[in-house]
């Protein structure tokens, strides 16, 4: 897009985007200096609060997805579209009681690679790790791909730049200061962003009334006020089944269990997932308006900014791009900690090296983060535009890991077999229905058929594990 | 069947409110942590 198709001037956009790199780098230096070894990096020393783990949980989960593709949902899925949106918080919410009993089962964890070896064994550690690091980096890629394409929509500012300038600002803050910089961020990014939205909301309404909006939806498009609108309600289905698989499986959820201070995990979890619940309404509803206000919409990923830029001028334009940067910031970050936690101890720590110290690890992690963000960048250079499609093909992967992990942490039963072949099996199946039907089923299917399997083998199970094995300490 | 204007205005405010009442909750949580030292 050029600069004259833009909401936003590039010479505000480059001073808005310079102001907060240095703000974020700045302050992920200062928390940087507290971290002495691996699990001062890794995990912020297991001390996480209240109010910074409840906050982490939400800004983590709030994606340039949430911000831009919920009031394109509302566009095009009406009503339920933003309902089905906000499901996507049942992943926090039933992760809760997971994350508790997780902290207390491997009170020393360092990332949910260990809890696949200690409690499956190698065969299913392994597969574990090939699905995990292709939805990770498949979703990494996806978000810097964003950040470039959203900047230079709202901005003109070139593809490159934009995607180059805040994956750069985040490898760097999440390099020096660890998960204790990426959760201190996502607090202020939390705020910014929910406060961020509340003002944009309110602002509209002042422009038009609910009723307006009702009134134009029921003449002009009144499929999106349809209780009974088929598209919409399978969107609930596939939303809420990544969603719990994504939370359940990915070391972006475990490594803030593991963080998190003994006794917060359930509780920040569980208010982190209230936190977001309201969120795609918040930022959906928005869309709905586009029609009583008269405003074009020529692409329906961009409508938000351009309502919000119709009704509010220069302060809206300048208020989403504050809300997207900090929204792909607040995951971008969290990805890179967590997967680099990830090779760092299950690759190198348990591969290759087992007997390395802690500071040597520490030192290992930070460079797994920039390469990973070098990988990142020359995957994002030629902007492929179908990567969302690639994330949609890690749908049955995700799907066909939630039964081997809930199985594995509640029932002594539960069996690598179990675990192996429901990976497997779901995974498989899934994707054979993701070319042969649709995506849509893609994940619904792998996880019923991972289900059936995990479930089968730990029906006719005679080994019942030793919860002990998971208390590994070093 | 459709969803009524009182529906839409519910979720619509009662989102926004949630939101609001939500990032008042995260700074007076961080403020009650602040005192007691349970920050990090």
């Amino acid at each position: 897009m050029s600069s004259a198709d833009a909401i936003l001037p590039a010479n505000t956009a480059w001073l808005l985007l310079a102001l907060f790199s240095v703000l974020w780098i700045a302050l992920g230096v200062y928390w940087g200096r507290r971290n002495k070894s691996f699990e001062d990096h890794a995990l912020a020393g297991r001390n996480i609060g209240l109010a910074l783990g409840t906050a982490t949980a939400a800004a983590t989960w709030i994606t340039s997805n949430t911000t831009m593709l919920a009031p394109q949902f509302a566009l095009q899925l009406g009503i339920w579209g933003m309902i089905a949106y906000s499901t996507a918080s049942f992943g926090l919410l039933l992760f809760a009681p997971m994350a508790n009993r997780i902290r207390a089962l491997m009170p020393k964890g360092y990332t949910s690679g260990d809890f696949f070896r200690l409690r499956y064994g190698k065969l299913a550690w392994a597969i574990f790790l090939v699905f995990t690091l292709f939805y990770s980096l498949t979703w990494l890629v996806s978000m810097a791909m964003a950040g470039g394409i959203v900047l230079n929509a709202l901005s003109g500012i070139p593809y490159v730049w934009g995607m180059s300038v805040i994956l750069a600002v985040c490898v760097i803050y999440t390099m020096r200061g660890g998960l204790a910089a990426v959760i201190g961020t996502d607090f202020i990014q939390s705020l910014i962003i929910i406060v961020g939205i509340v003002v944009v909301g309110f602002a509209v309404l002042s422009h038009v009334s609910v009723e307006e909006i009702h009134a134009n939806l029921a003449a002009e498009r009144p499929a999106l006020l349809d209780v009974l609108f088929p598209a919409a309600i399978m969107a609930i289905f596939n939303n809420l089944l990544f969603g719990l698989g994504e939370v359940f499986h990915n070391n972006v959820w475990w490594s803030r269990a593991f963080a998190f201070r003994e006794g917060v995990a359930g509780k920040a979890f569980a208010l982190g997932g209230l936190v977001w619940l309201p969120i795609p309404i918040a930022a959906g509803f928005i869309a709905l308006a586009s029609g009583a206000l008269n405003v074009p919409v020529p692409a329906p990923d961009m409508v938000g900014p351009l309502v919000i830029a119709d009704v509010l001028g220069m302060a809206g334009a300048v208020a989403i791009f504050v809300i997207v940067f900090c929204s792909l910031a607040s995951s971008i970050d969290s990805l890179l900690a967590a997967t680099s936690d990830l090779v760092t101890e299950d690759i190198y720590r348990r591969m290759i090296n087992p007997a390395a110290p802690q500071q040597n690890l520490k030192k290992i992690a930070q460079y797994v983060t920039v390469a990973l963000g070098v990988f990142t960048w020359a995957v994002c250079l030629p902007r492929i535009g179908s990567l969302a499609t690639v994330l949609f093909f890690a749908g049955p992967l995700v799907g066909a890991m939630i039964w081997p992990i809930v199985t594995g942490l509640y029932w002594r039963s539960a069996t690598s077999v179990g675990a192996v072949g429901g990976m497997l099996l779901g995974a498989g199946v899934g994707l054979v229905c993701y070319f042969a039907i649709g995506w849509y089923v893609a994940t619904l299917i792998a996880t019923a058929v991972s289900m059936i399997w995990v479930l089968g083998c730990a029906l006719i199970a005679k080994p019942r594990f030793d919860w002990a094995k998971l208390k590994e300490t070093a | 069947m459709t969803f009524s204007s009182g529906f839409l205005n519910l979720i619509i405010y009662g989102a926004l409110i949630w939101c609001a009442v939500s990032a008042l909750g995260l700074a007076g949580c961080l403020l009650r942590d602040a005192a007691r030292g349970d920050v990090w």
